[in-house]
């Protein structure tokens, strides 16, 4: 199977002293789901917004789809890296509908809302649509910003402590029922999370970071 | 939004119109605006052809806009009030010398700029309010401006601040007379003498002197017509009936005058326009209606001022000296006038 | 965020008009290294001092007045339920329809020893005809209550927003600590919403300033009169645009504080649950006060005013309704919508290309900007004539005058006049927006226009409204940038105004000052009934 993202010798500080991120390798082949998990201030929701475009690394390469997306001479923006992004907090457009925040990405202008319900479909959000994102619960609120991540249908997705601020209970619903769906997809998903069970439970590949470098290497199965 | 656009574009194409110019027309900046001259102006119109445009505003803000506009300007007339502005003006070398023949028999040399650059449209005297059940006659007799300043007149005249124009050109004309340092004294002395810190327009001072909260006031000529027609409410009409206007110095070279005046500008793009314009406004129909509205004095022999304002006299004895003067020695007289604590 | 996108189309075409409208602001600061003339020495060793002292007198009892005001009311609308609430809500932003000159004529023609308040209450009480009950307005403190009195909405409006958006389980843990709702107000609602209360106090401090009219009838020597005395009686204008610049270089050193404080401390609250806030009933004395308190304001600086002006109009007759009349409220209408929604779309487009490229020209030259608030008008305008004419002669070579006394420079006035006050609003909208939202949408693939369009311009919907509201209700009242910009045969309700008010001819004013403030009226109206809807539930990303 091919490698859909590759980094390599990727280092990165904000103030050009101190390395948050210091000589990570590591790679995700498609249809893999890659946990990177460490305490919060080890430099994993950097690494994310690096690899997602958000941010620029000081030095080292990405490539995405065997591409190089970002070195020393080249940087590809965000928009056009073919990625799905979630992240802890409420990043849903707050004055579009969900259906409306589904429809967001969606390039495809024929199948535009066929795609759109298909998603709503295998979140089990269908009555959800015309609500706005104030008016649901922080869990459905996810499962829209998912179906809206994933309605491009990006090469990868990646998601940054996605549930965090949902309970016990919610979440251990929540992994069984988007591990069956990344399965069933063969999406290929990198997850940073500080909570080992989450990790362990969600990834195949289970990658541990510590003051910015790679400490272990896990295969979850 | 679909509105929105249609107000924008409509704004910017009405710009086009609005700047589009006429064939006939003169153009003038005006810093004198009264209601009357709307009708003034339609009149022009109905007897020449010529439409009259204007932008009125601060005689030297206006002078700015001249000033950045240079020989693209398209001003004809510059019209204002205070001889030191056109002054001004002059000497920045906007105005070219009018060479109606008509105009200069009708308004006297010192009425006139040096080499006839602008001229009076109408005049005003600056003058001493008086109530004669205070102060008699006989008492205000042979008063001059030069005599306010004794100390005999202590906490009893009323006179607005120094940023006032008139006052600037009272005392440049002093200056013109005696000198800066003796100018200076006067200012003192008639500093001390202040019955009040200077406030409010000349009305107000009027209004002071009506009321007893000052014996003299210090004022121009025009303002008693405006309160005495009762335009502007009871109060200051009651105030107008019970006060005097004295003329100062009228034994030596008499009462300091100061004139509305025009000019027309060097690069006027409707040069004859603007000479008819000036020559219709010192005519007698203009000027009876001019004088008549604002109880100004007017040039033209033979005109007589407002009924009111003619009651208070008309044979005084006017200071002669070029009007001219105002402008060269106002830098002076503000000066004076902020050493001597003239607020 | 990035540092390092190259800029876009969007970004130079915001640089363009950027560096064009601060040329105005330039060409005034650069008068300092022009000649610096004789008369300085004079202005040095006599006025100076009166000029900067009274300036400064007057700047810091606005200041306290309005923060009283402003705060104290928003305070009370926000946390208290009592007799006339309802309305007293959006009636407290009424005054910011009178201008402040409007409001000193007013004064004068009430309280003067023979102004209308003082002779009803000679009649009434059969008094002396010397007799004033009112002390003399035409002070320093008559010109500070003129100002709070129209600015303190500015104060009120931020703060009573940022009131609405404060933590209500932040406040109840307060309580539980044992603070009383005093003790809350002061040591824990004020200084967090800090930030909001010295925005909305410099826009009043600039506006005061810059402000000729009022002081000039109050003949008060400030640092503004200062500079048109110098210009119209010493007859240099060279050292009159050396004043204004140093007014502006001083103004301009509060506004860095102002920024530099605010980057040092984050107050927004992120927190994600918001529970409306519980208004305490207020009865008996108790809601009696609360209602005089918040009604003071609207009485002093609204009602009054619009009482003696409608006074001094019915004395006339009413004959001033006529054709004339409708085109001149036309044309301010016209001109204020204009440039209400061009300046907040140039707003909205600095603040975009800062949010962006962390663009350090846009902040500066965006700040630079906000001084055109503090310069008097018709400085400003002075600037502006200079940089037309120059362009005129130089790009669009013609003989014929186009910009210069056209309505496009008019607008292009009001722009810079305005910039502070549509900047205040869209930057504050800026700030509640999430950076993940931005992000979410980048990996979207909308970027640049479309994200301005789809995301940002949906979600500042009603900052820019709040910014187009507050710049036509500016523009309705500016008068010394109108005065020498207009083109012929035009006039604003400001100007016919002006044109009786300068010969104190208050009769005749009474009719376009009146039409002046209604006009205004009609923003602040569909302001305050935004205010009304903007409660919780929709607050999420407002």
């Amino acid at each position: 199977m091919n490698n859909i993202l590759e980094i390599f010798e990727l280092n990165h500080s904000f103030d050009k002293e101190v390395y948050v991120l210091d000589n990570i390798n590591l790679s995700v082949k498609s249809g893999e789901i890659l946990s990177i998990l460490g305490p919060s201030g080890c430099g994993k929701t950097t690494l994310l917004r690096i690899i997602a475009g958000l941010e620029k690394q000081t030095n080292g390469i990405i490539k995405i789809n065997n591409k190089i997306v970002s070195d020393q001479s080249c940087f590809i923006p965000p928009e056009k890296r073919n990625l799905g992004l979630i992240v802890q907090e409420r990043s849903l457009f707050p004055h579009l509908t969900n259906y409306e925040n589904i429809l967001f990405g969606i390039k495809d202008l024929d199948d535009k809302n066929e795609i759109a319900r298909d998603y709503l479909e295998l979140f089990k959000i269908d009555h959800l649509k015309d609500k706005y994102p104030h008016e649901i619960s922080g869990g459905e609120q996810q499962r829209i910003a998912l179906a809206r991540s994933l309605a491009p249908s990006p090469a990868l997705l990646l998601m940054d402590e996605p549930f965090n601020a949902l309970d016990e209970k919610l979440k251990i619903e929540m992994y069984a029922e988007i591990k069956k769906i990344f399965k069933e997809k063969k999406l290929t998903v990198l997850i940073v999370s500080h909570d080992r069970d989450e990790a362990a439970f969600l990834s195949d590949k289970l990658i541990t970071i510590e003051d910015g470098s790679i400490k272990e290497m896990l295969d979850t199965n | 939004m679909k509105n929105l656009y249609k107000i924008i574009f409509g704004t910017i194409i009405s710009i086009f119109i609005l700047n589009g110019t006429l064939a006939d027309e003169v153009n003038i900046y005006t810093s004198r605006h009264y209601d009357s001259d709307d009708a003034l102006y339609s009149e022009f119109t109905a007897e020449t052809g010529i439409q009259v445009n204007i932008i009125s505003g601060g005689g030297n803000a206006l002078m700015e806009r001249l000033k950045a506009e240079g020989k693209n300007s398209p001003a004809d007339i510059f019209f204002t009030v205070d001889a030191g502005n056109l002054w001004r003006v002059q000497k920045e070398g906007y105005f070219k010398s009018i060479e109606s023949e008509n105009i200069k028999s009708i308004v006297p040399e010192n009425l006139r700029g040096p080499n006839d650059e602008w001229v009076a449209i109408a005049k005003r005297a600056r003058v001493i309010y008086y109530n004669p059940s205070v102060i008699s006659p006989e008492e205000m007799k042979n008063l001059n401006y030069e005599d306010l300043s004794n100390s005999d007149w202590k906490g009893k005249i009323a006179i607005r601040g120094s940023s006032n124009m008139y006052n600037q050109s009272l005392v440049a004309s002093l200056i013109s007379k005696h000198g800066v340092n003796q100018t200076e004294d006067w200012a003192r002395g008639l500093v001390s003498n202040f019955a009040r810190k200077p406030q409010g327009n000349d009305r107000a001072q009027i209004m002071a002197v009506a009321n007893g909260e000052a014996t003299l006031a210090i004022a121009n000529s025009y303002y008693v017509g405006i309160m005495l027609s009762g335009r502007s409410g009871e109060e200051q009409l009651a105030a107008a009936k019970k006060v005097k206007i004295h003329f100062p110095n009228q034994d030596n070279r008499g009462a300091h005058i100061n004139i509305s005046g025009a000019g027309i500008l060097k690069n006027s793009p409707n040069h004859d326009n603007a000479i008819k314009f000036l020559e219709f406004l010192l005519s007698k129909k203009v000027q009876k209606y001019m004088v008549n509205l604002s109880y100004e004095y007017p040039i033209l022999p033979g005109v007589e001022p407002h009924p009111s304002i003619a009651s208070f006299g008309t044979e005084f004895i006017e200071d002669r000296t070029s009007v001219a003067n105002y402008g060269k020695y106002n830098t002076d007289a503000v000066m004076l006038m902020d050493r001597a604590g003239w607020q | 965020m990035l540092k390092f996108q190259a800029i876009n189309f969007w970004g130079s075409i915001t640089y363009l008009i950027l560096a064009l409208f601060v040329l105005p602001v330039i060409i005034i600061i650069s008068s300092l290294f022009g000649e610096w003339s004789e008369n300085w020495s004079h202005i040095y060793n006599f006025v100076l001092f009166d000029y900067v002292s009274n300036s400064i007198l007057l700047v810091m009892g606005v200041t306290v007045v309005v923060f009283i005001i402003g705060v104290g009311t928003a305070w009370i609308i926000t946390n208290y339920k009592f007799f006339g609430k309802n309305v007293l809500e959006w009636a407290l932003i009424l005054p910011l329809s009178v201008p402040p000159y409007i409001l000193a004529y007013t004064f004068t023609g009430l309280f003067d020893t023979y102004g209308t308040a003082n002779n009803l209450l000679r009649d009434l009480f059969n008094l002396q005809s010397d007799y004033a009950f009112f002390p003399n307005i035409r002070n320093i403190y008559g010109a500070i209550i003129v100002f709070s009195f129209t600015l303190y909405p500015y104060v009120y409006l931020v703060s009573r927003s940022a009131f609405l958006n404060q933590s209500q389980a932040m406040i109840e843990a307060a309580r539980l600590l044992g603070l009383n709702k005093i003790q809350v107000f002061f040591k824990l609602a004020v200084p967090i919403i800090r930030p909001a209360i010295i925005g909305g106090i410099m826009l009043v401090s600039m506006e005061t300033l810059s402000d000729f009219g009022a002081v000039d009838h109050f003949a008060i020597q400030t640092f503004t009169t200062g500079i048109f005395r110098t210009w119209y009686g010493m007859y240099d204008i060279n050292t009159a645009m050396q004043l204004a610049s140093m007014l502006l270089l001083f103004v301009g050193l509060f506004l860095i504080l102002e920024r530099y404080s605010r980057n040092n401390a984050i107050y927004t609250s992120k927190s994600s649950t918001f529970r409306p806030i519980k208004l305490t009933k207020l009865q008996g004395h108790q809601g009696g006060l609360a209602f005089l308190i918040c009604f003071l304001p609207v009485f002093i600086g609204f009602i009054l005013p619009i009482l003696e002006l409608s006074f001094w109009a019915f004395e006339r007759n009413l004959n001033f309704f006529d054709y004339k009349f409708l085109i001149t409220t036309q044309n301010t209408i016209i001109l204020a919508i204009t440039a209400g929604i061009l300046c907040s779309i140039f707003a909205l487009l600095v603040n975009y290309s800062i949010r962006f490229n962390k663009d350090n020209f846009s902040r500066h030259a965006g700040s630079l900007l906000s001084l055109g608030y503090a310069v008097p008008g018709l400085i400003l305008a002075v600037g502006i004539v200079q940089l037309f004419t120059w362009l005129d002669a130089t790009v669009f070579v013609t003989s014929e005058i186009v910009l210069t006394g056209s309505l496009i420079g008019l607008i292009f006035a009001y722009i810079i006049k305005s910039y502070a006050l549509a900047n205040s609003s869209i930057e504050s909208g800026y700030e509640r927006i999430s950076s993940s939202i931005d992000d979410s949408a980048r990996v979207l693939k909308s970027t640049g226009f479309d994200m301005l369009k789809r995301i940002h311009f949906p979600l500042l919907k009603t900052s820019f409204l709040t910014s187009t509201l507050l710049v036509i209700s500016e523009v309705t009242k500016e008068l010394p940038a109108t005065l020498i910009l207009r083109p012929f045969n035009f006039d604003t309700l400001a100007v016919s105004t002006y044109i009786y008010a300068a010969e104190e001819r208050m009769m005749q004013a009474s009719a376009p000052a009146i039409a002046i403030v209604m006009v205004g009226l009609i923003p602040i109206i569909i302001l305050t009934k935004m205010i009304r809807t903007s409660r919780p539930g929709k607050r999420d990303y407002e």
